[in-house]
């Protein structure tokens, strides 16, 4: 939305200018002047919606100001400021086109607060340029002071004038009845249980009389007695005011007009809002038309907007009216802005926003699951003051001659509403029907009338058995699942600019190597110049394009160089292959996935290694990184396990570390052979051969599945905590992003919270080690 | 020639005929002028077997009735059920459970032998319905509205929304917020909301709506603090509770 374009005029700078900055940070644009004829140059040339004005300016003065502003620019809206309140100064800007005023010194908030109002009031994002300029210049409301016995002598005449209609109580409600007395009305009411519109739209009437007897005659109905409204909400007069653009501005209605032609309304403010009314949300708490007279309880009497000469007229007859002091003008803001605070519903996005949400979010499942519970009882429809459609039927006299045409309240939200002579229904399903009916509220109306099809009173709220009505809650439901869609898009839209997790690197064999029968050593290097950016017991899917991708750990340390080793026993199609290659050719890496070992854990803690078999792979990254960071470790053990000194790996370097001063190095094959000289059984004899400092070893083995269970009883009767005690998990590891779900144990993804654990992560994972 | 109407009774209290009766006097010429009324045991003693249209007031309770029943229907043109007993079974339904035998016990005592009883039907469990007038009693304006619509040849326009419709038309505080509990959201309207406007709650005399949410009513009537058990006993009053009508 484009920003706001706001005039601020005062002579004095330092008003001016803070008034400009705190309307910039509350996101306005603001333009000042210093005097009147300066802001009308302005004014002529930019198309302001609100001026902020003092009243008092040298030169040109304010109520001049005013009154040329508004015939350069008829829909400026102003405010004005003034150190010195008095009725005078008041009526008469209000008289030139002022909405509302401030008293110096001006409190950043509530100036803030009136120019969000008075620009919410301005744009309902719909109206015609003709519309607006129509309803611009609201009739000059002039303000009067009455007592409370003005007051009743005001009601007392109507009664005796004409049927009155007010606000009574009924069984701890209020309604709209008959009043024989002025006792009988209450002016301070929260909300009645049905609107006042329901005066000019009757639950049911009769349109025509016909009689067939010699050919159908018709003869029109239509007659309306005089009567007056009492103690009409704001929001109730909005309502009537749509009421009015539907039943009279397009095909009007005859019956509708000749009653309101004959009804006075005389409303008054909303002091005490009802639990479910959000009626500020929709502009509805005020009204600056649609009434003759809008009273406002001030608590030392009350105050009297004069809407139509006939409410003037009536005001001089019976209420013996006196001019307003400034004290009272002030009462009355007062007294109106702690009511505001009352409203305890709001919408949580503007207004202006809701047509487009409501049309963006017709297909969200949010209709059908709310209306989940709705009994299509109608009741929301048949108490809202916005609500007129209408059901027509004839009833023919048992003489079959005479009848009649009436009409009653009919409702969208009835099974039947939209259901067809065939039996077809286009509206079927009941979240059909609670969005149809949401989306009169905020849209459909909108777009037809230029108001919103709900004022806010939270009758519908209030009366719905299910709980389901209230269009606020709607209407935020909806903006808050767009707010989650709009998060959901972000993420996705910033989701595809990073790389395709399924895309590999192509990799470079510098060198490859013979370690067994089955095993060889893989160097490879990335082709783009990448590092591999691996902790050592990280993981790579190796893929060779048309055979497959295959899981293969890392099994140098990441400390040796941009180049990476990957050792790998031919078992499968894609080790295979990968057997075949030549050094020079090229495979597909992606990685490295995989938490790793646990390197800050092992810091200064002495480090009991035990592998068994090709365990030794994975495992040899971690050696080489220790020993490239030896001084940040305690003691090195090395216990390794072969089944048969030809399947011993990596032979030179085992040598090394044997050899090596700060390593504690053993060995075992499972079967021996005439040249083998060391120990011959399994890598769990080894263990009771050396002495360790449980309290601050932590021993980390990488075998095959069979040894764990062996290995870790043996750890156990050593006395070592399952938290120091770490191992890598074999599993198929497919896509190596937690999606494919292959490697699942439980709930825990193995390529991506493992393949390292600790004994203690384990714990409670039922298929973890065999 | 005028239709000739006759009106026959079923297990009921009859109540329905003496509505009929309650029409206005003008109303009431205005009736005989329109059609021939030939049986109607509430109002004359002369009886004819030959008829356009038959009322049927009541519900079927007894095996001999079926019979009693398909002969009548066999006669008509025009078959209406009038009332809750003939519409959905009424309160004679409150019998359907428990055990016949108990029930006979508990109405006739020792005499309990001498009779047989059988679980309550609505009379379209027995024979065709073209017409339905419904509630305890049934307005008597509905009762006009469907004789006048077979004589204009229409169909008559009986509402399929709930009580609630017309208890919000008529300017009601809700029964719910009486701290009473009601069956009007689920229930058929075309009563007026007669018994809310006078300060009761709706039973459901008229059945259920066409589309009755009947879990979302139950819902409520339990956050109005009834349990289930007592919610499904509300709707049993008039039968309305798993019927389909």
């Amino acid at each position: 939305m484009a920003k706001e374009m706001i005039l601020v005029v005062d002579d004095e700078a330092i008003v001016r200018e803070s008034i400009k900055d705190w309307l910039i940070q509350s996101g306005y644009q603001v333009l000042t002047a210093e005097n009147g004829e300066e802001a009308l140059e302005m004014i002529k040339k930019q198309d302001f919606r609100v001026m902020v004005l003092d009243i008092r300016l040298p030169g040109e003065s304010g109520i001049n100001v005013l009154a040329k502003a508004k015939t350069i620019n008829p829909k400026l809206k102003s405010i004005i400021i003034t150190a010195y309140p008095t009725e005078d100064t008041l009526i008469e800007a209000k008289k030139h086109g002022a909405i509302d005023y401030l008293i110096k010194p001006v409190i950043p908030e509530d100036l803030e607060k009136l120019i969000q109002d008075t620009v919410n009031s301005i744009d309902d994002g719909v109206a015609t340029e003709k519309e607006r300029i129509e309803k611009a210049p609201s009739p000059i409301t002039k303000l009067y002071s009455i007592t409370s016995s003005g007051v009743k002598s005001l009601i007392e005449g109507l009664i005796r004038e004409r049927e009155v209609i007010g606000v009574k109580s009924k069984q701890g409600k209020f309604i709209f009845d008959k009043l024989n007395s002025y006792d009988e009305l209450i002016l301070d009411y929260d909300i009645t249980l049905l609107p006042p519109s329901k005066f000019l739209f009757p639950a049911k009437e009769t349109l025509l009389k016909f009689n067939v007897e010699s050919g159908p005659k018709f003869q029109v109905v239509n007659d309306a007695k005089p009567r007056a409204l009492v103690g009409v909400h704001p929001d109730d007069i909005n309502a009537i005011a749509l009421l009015d653009d539907v039943f009279i501005k397009i095909n009007p209605d005859p019956n509708y007009i000749t009653r309101r032609q004959n009804t006075l309304i005389i409303g008054v403010n909303c002091l005490h809002p009802a639990s479910e009314s959000f009626a500020p949300s929709m502009g509805t708490n005020t009204a600056d038309s649609g009434y003759d007279l809008l009273l406002t309880d001030i608590g030392i009497g009350f105050m009297a907007a004069v809407g139509t000469k006939t409410g003037a007229e009536l005001l001089n007859k019976y209420a013996n009216p006196r001019e307003v002091t400034g004290e009272e003008i002030a009462r009355q803001k007062e007294v109106r802005d702690e009511a505001v605070t009352k409203y305890q519903r709001s919408l949580n996005v503007p207004k202006e926003r809701l047509l487009k949400l409501l049309q963006d979010n017709y297909e969200n499942p949010f209709w059908e699951f709310r209306a989940k519970s709705c009994l299509s009882c109608g009741s929301c429809v048949m108490v809202c003051p916005t609500c007129f459609c209408f059901d027509v039927q004839d009833e023919m006299a048992l003489n079959l001659i005479e009848g009649e045409r009436y009409r009653n309240w009919d409702g969208c939200v009835l099974v039947d509403f939209a259901k067809v002579a065939s039996g077809e229904n286009f509206r079927h399903t009941k979240g059909s029907r609670f969005r149809h009916r949401i989306l009169r509220k905020g849209k459909y109306i909108l777009e037809k009338y230029g108001r919103a099809g709900c004022v806010g009173c939270g009758r519908c709220a209030t009366a719905c058995l299910a709980k389901i009505a209230s269009p606020v809650e709607a209407f935020n439901a909806i903006a808050e699942s767009e707010r989650v869609k709009e998060e959901a898009d972000r993420i996705i839209i910033e989701a595809e600019s990073k790389h395709n997790i399924y895309l590999p690197h192509l990799a470079l064999l510098v060198n490859v190597q013979d370690l067994g029968a089955k095993e060889k050593v893989f160097d490879f290097k990335f082709v783009d110049g990448r590092a591999l950016g691996h902790k050592p017991g990280q993981f790579v899917e190796v893929s060779i394009p048309g055979i497959g991708e295959s899981p293969i750990s890392i099994s140098s340390s990441p400390t040796r160089g941009e180049e990476f080793q990957l050792a790998v026993r031919n078992v499968g199609s894609v080790t295979n292959a990968l057997h075949k290659l030549k050094e020079g050719q090229v495979v597909g890496i992606r990685g490295p996935f995989g938490k790793g070992f646990p390197i800050d854990q092992l810091k200064g803690k002495d480090i009991l290694f035990i592998a068994g078999g090709i365990g030794l792979f994975p495992l040899r990254s971690l050696i080489q990184y220790v020993l490239d960071k030896r001084e940040n470790f305690g003691r090195i053990i090395i216990l390794l396990g072969a089944r048969s000194p030809s399947e011993r790996m990596f032979t030179s370097e085992l040598e090394q570390w044997n050899r090596n001063p700060s390593i504690e190095y053993m060995e075992t094959v499972e079967k021996g052979d005439e040249k083998w000289m060391g120990n011959v059984g399994v890598v769990t004899a080894l263990i009771p051969k050396v002495r360790v400092d449980i309290k601050n070893t932590v021993a980390v083995i990488v075998g095959p599945p069979i040894m764990y269970r062996f290995v870790i009883n043996e750890l156990k009767k050593i006395g070592l905590a399952d938290e120091h005690i770490v191992l890598s998990l074999e599993r198929r590891m497919k896509c190596g992003v937690g999606k494919c779900g292959h490697c699942q144990i439980n709930g825990i993804y193995v390529c991506q919270d493992g393949p390292v654990f600790t004994l203690e992560q384990l714990r409670g994972l039922r298929e973890a080690v065999l | 020639m005028k239709p000739r109407v006759a009106f026959f009774d079923f297990a009921s209290c009859e109540g329905c005929q003496l509505e009929a009766l309650n029409l206005d006097a003008g109303e009431l010429l205005d009736l005989i002028a329109a059609v021939d009324i030939v049986n109607f045991r509430e109002a004359m003693s002369e009886s004819s077997d030959t008829y356009d249209i038959a009322f049927i007031e009541g519900s079927v309770t007894r095996e001999s009735d079926i019979a009693r029943l398909e002969k009548i229907r066999q006669r008509a043109k025009i078959l209406i059920a009038l009332g809750a007993c003939a519409t959905i079974g009424g309160v004679n339904c409150l019998k359907n459970h428990m055990p016949m035998e108990e029930a006979l016990k508990i109405v006739y005592g020792e005499d309990a032998k001498n009779y047989d009883t059988i679980p309550t039907k609505p009379i379209d469990e027995v024979v065709h319905v073209d017409y339905y007038v419904r509630g305890c009693p049934p307005p008597t304006s509905e009762m006009l509205k469907v004789v006048k619509a077979i004589l204009l040849g229409k169909k008559p326009e009986i509402p399929n929304y709930p009580v609630c419709v017309e208890c919000k038309w008529s300017g009601n505080v809700c029964a719910f917020e009486r701290a009473m509990t009601c069956l009007g959201p689920v229930s058929r309207a075309g009563c007026g909301a007669i018994c809310v406007t006078k300060g009761r709650n709706c039973w459901g005399c008229r059945g259920l709506v066409d589309e009755p949410n009947v879990d979302s009513e139950k819902e409520i009537l339990q956050k109005h603090g009834i349990t289930l058990e007592q919610a499904l006993q509300k709707f049993q009053i008039y039968c309305t509770g798993g019927e389909k009508k």
